[in-house]
């Protein structure tokens, strides 16, 4: 096979927790903990879990918005770990991301020329004012909005359209990679769609490669190839989209599609309503980190973590009992 | 929308609230009418701005004022118009008839008092001759213990930084019914919360209907909540309840345009096979400023099925399609015998 777009190989990041008199660091928070995966020309990997399971944390690392405590990050097989400040700037030219907020990650001060301007300025991409110009006009093409809007500033767009200038800002640069964190989270189902399908659009249109993060499992099913299930920092699961909803062979990724609500009256699913809170990442389970809320969990998971295994097909869980 | 042996709880009849800002007028509510049962849940589904959380403060009475103000319309609590009570009696019903939980369990809480202290304090407001001191402490514990919190003689005394997300809208639930009210108003409760979290939430709501038989109004913009524990549904669209059904009939046959829209732009995981290749359905366009609605029906602008009619200058009026489904739309879609929505 071709060497993939990006691979990470055992990414982990340590967050210190400081006390005491002196700032000492007293403990850490294992954000990330030896992830390692790859992402192929074209694809899209989806990345999902519960609020503080660190795919946040993992989706800035790639870009090094966060440095990471240990482990490489190869784009094209290049360590964007060890790149330089020269190198990194080139980088951010192939590699993009896109914000939840539409309403924070937007500068109010500046209008949506200035917004879309600004990449293409920093990374000298247009020779000319009208080149300039005309790139500012094509971009907002590409994400359907209308060409006045140029003079407008965010505050006069809806949270829908504002996702729209977040898109076509990350797209200014021309990038091959783009992080998607929680792109649709905060907008109305009906917008969401629409968000959804312009991504899935432009992904064909430019040939673009997607780290799709989300908590919502049916939009990440909807968008995405391959799908990886994080929980307190570890990649539990990843399959190929439709056959880790089909076939989850983890107990976690059962009991979170499982809780998911069908929109369905009629339908009367077989609910597998978890005990308890995702335990705090200070001091997290020994052990397999997901066995105290696991009705499956012996004494073998309270001891040691299992290590990820092949089922077969690309498909990778880490679980002492997996479903068959 | 008559349902033999229920008994009506509550009833609300051409509720009109309104927003003056500088801006204009704006019409949150307009013209909603509905009813609770006893023992049943009530969904209200819509997008953001389309008046569900403003319909559920209009009945509780917080609307601030100014700018806002309940125009129009009479809110029946057992035959009893709460609008025409005075600031005072009506402080008697909140939290004692009618309780309410918020979506953000983080905010709703005071963090400097202990969870026992807030639970007690409802009581102490309502039920001060009742109870003693100690006997609100029990009471506050055996609250704790009735939504699911694990040792709650331990967790009485803590405070709410102390509890997760799940855990303080448990707390929530426990201080919103401590008082044992008839009617229980759950503004998006779930929607803070993770699915797993989610999924204890609503198993909790629906066991404690079942054993208190309180009426339950649930807000929501999720679909799948609706589906899975309301038995009547409300879908508002800028300010107006554009469809009203049972659950099944909704969703099994949704007239209106937009309620059909809906339910088809959830990405859903046995929709289609080489879904690579497929798109979503959406709505086409965006929910226009309650400030400047156009004239006739307000839906007019994204709806597949616009006429000259629709853009004239009367909105579209409440009708009932059969008996307890009701819609406001010129062009209610057919739906040809039983749709297989997942």
């Amino acid at each position: 096979m071709s060497t993939p777009l990006l691979e990470v190989r055992h990414l982990t990041k340590r967050f210190p927790i400081r006390g005491g008199l002196l700032g000492r660091e007293i403990g850490h928070i294992e954000a990330v903990g030896d992830v390692s995966f790859k992402i192929h020309k074209g694809e899209c990997l989806g990345l999902v879990g519960e609020s503080g399971c660190g795919k946040s944390t993992l989706g800035r690392s790639l870009l090094r918005l966060i440095e990471p405590t240990s482990g490489e990050v190869l784009f094209y097989g290049e360590n964007i770990l060890k790149m330089d400040r020269t190198k990194l700037r080139h980088l951010r030219k192939k590699v993009q991301i896109i914000f939840q907020d539409p309403y924070a990650s937007l500068n109010p001060r500046m209008t949506v020329g200035d917004i879309l301007g600004e990449p293409i300025d920093i990374h000298g991409l247009a020779n000319s004012r009208a080149e300039k110009k005309k790139r500012v006009a094509e971009l907002l093409d590409h994400v359907q909005l209308s060409k006045d809007s140029i003079f407008k500033y965010p505050h006069e767009f809806s949270g829908g359209q504002r996702q729209r200038i977040c898109i076509a800002r990350a797209l200014a640069v021309g990038p091959e990679f783009i992080v998607c964190d929680e792109p649709v989270s905060a907008l109305d189902v009906s917008v969401q769609a629409q968000v959804i399908n312009l991504l899935m659009d432009l992904q064909k249109e430019l040939d673009l490669t997607y780290l799709f993060i989300a908590h919502d499992l049916k939009v990440v099913e909807f968008i995405s190839h391959r799908i990886s299930v994080m929980y307190l920092g570890h990649i539990v699961e990843s399959a190929k989209a439709h056959q880790l909803y089909r076939t989850p062979r983890h107990p976690y990724t059962k009991a979170l599609t499982s809780a998911i609500p069908v929109p369905n009256p009629f339908h009367k699913s077989q609910r597998i309503i978890l005990k308890g809170d995702v335990p705090s990442p200070i001091s997290p389970p020994a052990g397999c980190h997901f066995h105290p809320r696991c009705w499956k969990a012996s004494e073998q998971c309270s001891k040691a973590f299992p290590e990820e295994t092949n089922g077969g097909s690309d498909h990778f869980f880490r679980c002492f009992h997996p479903n068959e | 929308m008559s349902e033999q042996g229920l008994e009506k709880v509550l009833e609300v009849k051409d509720l009109v609230t309104r927003f003056h800002g500088e801006g204009g007028v704006a019409t949150a509510v307009n013209s909603v009418s509905f009813d609770v049962w006893k023992g049943k849940t009530l969904g209200i589904v819509g997008e953001s701005g389309s008046g569900k959380s403003v319909t559920a403060l209009s009945i509780m009475r917080l609307i601030p004022s100014p700018p806002g103000k309940i125009e129009e319309g009479q809110i029946l609590l057992r035959g009893q118009n709460i609008l025409d009570l005075k600031e005072s009696e009506m402080r008697g019903i909140r939290g004692n008839k009618i309780s309410m939980i918020f979506q953000e369990p983080m905010t709703s809480l005071n963090p400097v008092f202990t969870v026992g202290n807030q639970i007690e304090e409802v009581l102490h407001l309502h039920q001060k001759d009742l109870l003693s001191k100690a006997d609100r402490t029990d009471k506050a514990i055996e609250m704790l213990h009735l939504v699911g919190i694990p040792s709650p003689e331990k967790r009485v005394s803590e405070y709410p930084h102390q509890l997760s997300g799940g855990m303080r809208q448990r707390v929530m639930i426990a201080m919103a019914l401590a008082c044992g009210p008839d009617i229980l108003i759950a503004d998006e409760p779930t929607t803070a919360l993770d699915v797993t979290i989610q999924a204890q939430i609503l198993e909790l709501m629906n066991k404690l209907q079942d054993d208190l038989g309180m009426s339950i109004i649930l807000i929501t913009h999720d679909l799948g909540v609706v589906a899975e524990t309301c038995h009547e549904v409300a879908v508002m669209y800028c300010g107006q309840i554009v469809e009203f059904a049972d659950v099944h009939t909704l969703f099994s046959s949704p007239s209106h345009p937009y309620t059909k829209g809906l339910l088809e732009s959830i990405p859903s995981f046995d929709s289609t096979v080489d879904k690579k290749e497929g798109r979503l359905p959406t709505i086409e366009g965006m929910v226009p400023s309650l400030f400047d609605l156009p004239p006739g029906c307000s839906f007019q602008n994204r709806c597949f099925n616009v006429s000259q009619k629709c853009r004239g200058s009367e909105s579209p009026p409440s009708e009932k399609l059969e008996k307890n489904h009701i819609i406001r739309c010129f062009h209610p879609v057919e739906n040809q015998g039983e749709r297989t929505h997942p």
